[in-house]
C-alpha cells in the first residue's frame, strides 16, 4: 500500500492502476516516436520518406497527449526512458536498413503488439469503471485506431515481403513484450 | 481488504490518512491534541484526498467517519499518536510517551501496547502529519497565486521556502529528532519513511510547478533530497538564533543545484 501526502485532485482514481497505465502508455510513444525518426534517419529521402514522416507526426501528438496525462495525474515516467530513446532509434534504424520492406515490416510489428496492448488496457479499465475513466478511455481507443491505421500501412507497403519476415517481426514483438513489462514496473 | 495486510506502522499511516475525515469529531478532542497544532494549518475540508482507495473500511465494517460515536482502529491509533507528541520533548519518541498520551485521552496506559516498543508508529505518524500540513500551506498558496492575490515565486525561492517551513516543523522536537533520524532508517521502517520522503519531494516540486516527463523528473527530485537531508542534518547542528545558519546553508544548496542546472543546460 503505498502512503502518500497528497495526490492532487485525483478523488477515487486507482492510482497503481492509472499509474501504470499511463506510465507504459507514455513509454510506448516515446518509443515509436524515436523508433520512426530512426526510420526516417535512414529512409527520409527515399520513396518511403512521406508515409513514414506521416506516422511519425502522428505518433508526435500521441507523446504530446500523454505528456499532459502524465502531469494531469502526476504519474512517474518510465526511469528506462534513456534506454528507450537509444534502443527505439536502433531499431527503426536497423530495420530501415534492411530497406522500405524491412521498415515496414518493423511498423506492423510494433503497431500490431501496440493495439494488443492499447486493447487489453481499454478492457481493463472497463472492468475498472468506464465512467469514471471515460476521458483516458477516448484517448486509448482513438489512439488503438491510429496504430491499426498504421500497421494496415505497413501491410499494404509490402511489409511481409521483407527479408526474414516471421522471424524478425516474433522478435521485435517479444522485445515489445518485454519493453510493456519493465516500463510497467520501473 | 487490503488493511488486515497491513504492519502496525503502516496502520499508523493509514490513521493519518483518515485524520481529515474525522476532523470534525476531533475538533471536540481535549486540549492534549491542540497543544499540537503550533502551526496555523488545521485539516481543512478542501484537501485534496489523501488516499488514493477511497473511504476505508473499519474493522466493524462501518464507514467509521459518519457522526457515530464508535470509531475504528486506525482513528483510535491516531488520536493516541497525536496526543502523545505533547510528551516527546521530555519522553523522547518512546512508549512512554505514547502512554501518556492515552492517558490524556482517558485510556489505560496499556494502549500503548499497541505499537512498537521503538516508537517508531509514533515518528512516522508525525512525518505523515508534518506532510500533510506541508502539502496544505502549498495548496494554500497555490490558490492565492491562482487569484491574484500573490506573486509566483520564482523556483529557487519556491524550493528553499517549502523546505524551510517543513524543516520549521520539526524545531519544538529538535532535542529528540536525531533519535527519531535514526530510528527511521531501521530496516523494518525504510519502506515507510523512504516512502513518505519521496512523495513529500514530489509534492514540493509538483506545486513549484514542475512538469518534466523525461529523466529530468528523476534528477531534480533526486537532487532536492539531497538538499532537504543535508539541511536537516545541519539544522540537527545547527545552535544559531532562529537557526539562521540552516537556512543559509540552504540558500547555498538551492543556488548550487539552479547553478548545475544552468551549467548543464548550457553545455
Amino acid at each position: 500500500l503505498r502512503l502518500c501526502s497528497t495526490r492532487g485532485a485525483l478523488d477515487g482514481v486507482n492510482k497503481p492502476v492509472i499509474d501504470r497505465v499511463i506510465r507504459v502508455d507514455h513509454a510506448g510513444e516515446f518509443g515509436a516516436n524515436r523508433i520512426y525518426a530512426g526510420q526516417m534517419a535512414v529512409l527520409g529521402r527515399s520513396t518511403a520518406g512521406p508515409i513514414i514522416q506521416q506516422m511519425w507526426n502522428q505518433e508526435k501528438d500521441h507523446l504530446k497527449k500523454f505528456n499532459e496525462l502524465m502531469v494531469a495525474y502526476r504519474v512517474r515516467p518510465t526511469v528506462l526512458l534513456p534506454f528507450w530513446n537509444v534502443a527505439g532509434f536502433v531499431l527503426g534504424a536497423g530495420t530501415a536498413l534492411l530497406g522500405k520492406k524491412g521498415a515496414m515490416a518493423c511498423t506492423v510489428a510494433v503497431e500490431e503488439s501496440i493495439s494488443d496492448h492499447y486493447n487489453s488496457q481499454i478492457r481493463t479499465l472497463m472492468q475498472e469503471d468506464p465512467e469514471k475513466y471515460k476521458e483516458l478511455l477516448q484517448v486509448i481507443k482513438q489512439f488503438r485506431d491510429d496504430e491499426r491505421e498504421h500497421h494496415d500501412i505497413g501491410l499494404e507497403h509490402d511489409a511481409e515481403a521483407a527479408p526474414a519476415y516471421s522471424i524478425l517481426k516474433t522478435a521485435i514483438q517479444l522485445g515489445c513484450k518485454a519493453a510493456i513489462f519493465l516500463s510497467e514496473r520501473i | 481488504v487490503v488493511r488486515c495486510q497491513l504492519s502496525p506502522p503502516q496502520r499508523a499511516l493509514q490513521a493519518s490518512a483518515v485524520l481529515r475525515r474525522v476532523s470534525d469529531e476531533q475538533k471536540k478532542e481535549p486540549s492534549a491534541s491542540s497543544s499540537q497544532q503550533q502551526f496555523d494549518s488545521h485539516p481543512t475540508d478542501q484537501q485534496p484526498e489523501q488516499e488514493p482507495q477511497g473511504p476505508i473500511p473499519s474493522y466493524t465494517g462501518q464507514g467509521g467517519q459518519e457522526s457515530e460515536d464508535y470509531e475504528s482502529e486506525e482513528q483510535l491509533q491516531h488520536r493516541i499518536l497525536t496526543a502523545a507528541l505533547e510528551f516527546v520533548p521530555e519522553h523522547g519518541w518512546t512508549a512512554e510517551a505514547i502512554a501518556e498520551g492515552a492517558k490524556t485521552l482517558g485510556l489505560s496506559v496499556a494502549a500503548a501496547g499497541m505499537f512498537h516498543s521503538d516508537g517508531s508508529e509514533l515518528i512516522l505518524h508525525f512525518v505523515s502529519q508534518c506532510n500533510t500540513k506541508l502539502s496544505e500551506l502549498l495548496e494554500q498558496e497555490q490558490k492565492r497565486v491562482q487569484l491574484g492575490e500573490a506573486e509566483k515565486k520564482p523556483t529557487d525561492q519556491f524550493l528553499r521556502d517549502a523546505v524551510e517551513a517543513r524543516l520549521r516543523m520539526l524545531i519544538p522536537y529538535i532535542e529528540k529528532w536525531p533519535q527519531a533520524l535514526s530510528i527511521l532508517l531501521l530496516p523494518h521502517n525504510i519502506p515507510s519513511s523512504l516512502n513518505l520522503l519521496t512523495s513529500m519531494i514530489d509534492d514540493i516540486w509538483h506545486y513549484a510547478g514542475d512538469q518534466s516527463t523525461d529523466f529530468n523528473w528523476y534528477t531534480r527530485r533526486a537532487v532536492l533530497t539531497g538538499i532537504y537531508n543535508t539541511t536537516e542534518l545541519v539544522m540537527m547542528q545547527d545552535s544559531s538564533p532562529d537557526f539562521e545558519e540552516t537556512w543559509r546553508f540552504l540558500e547555498n544548496r538551492v543556488a548550487d543545484a539552479m547553478n548545475m542546472d544552468n551549467t548543464a543546460n548550457q553545455v
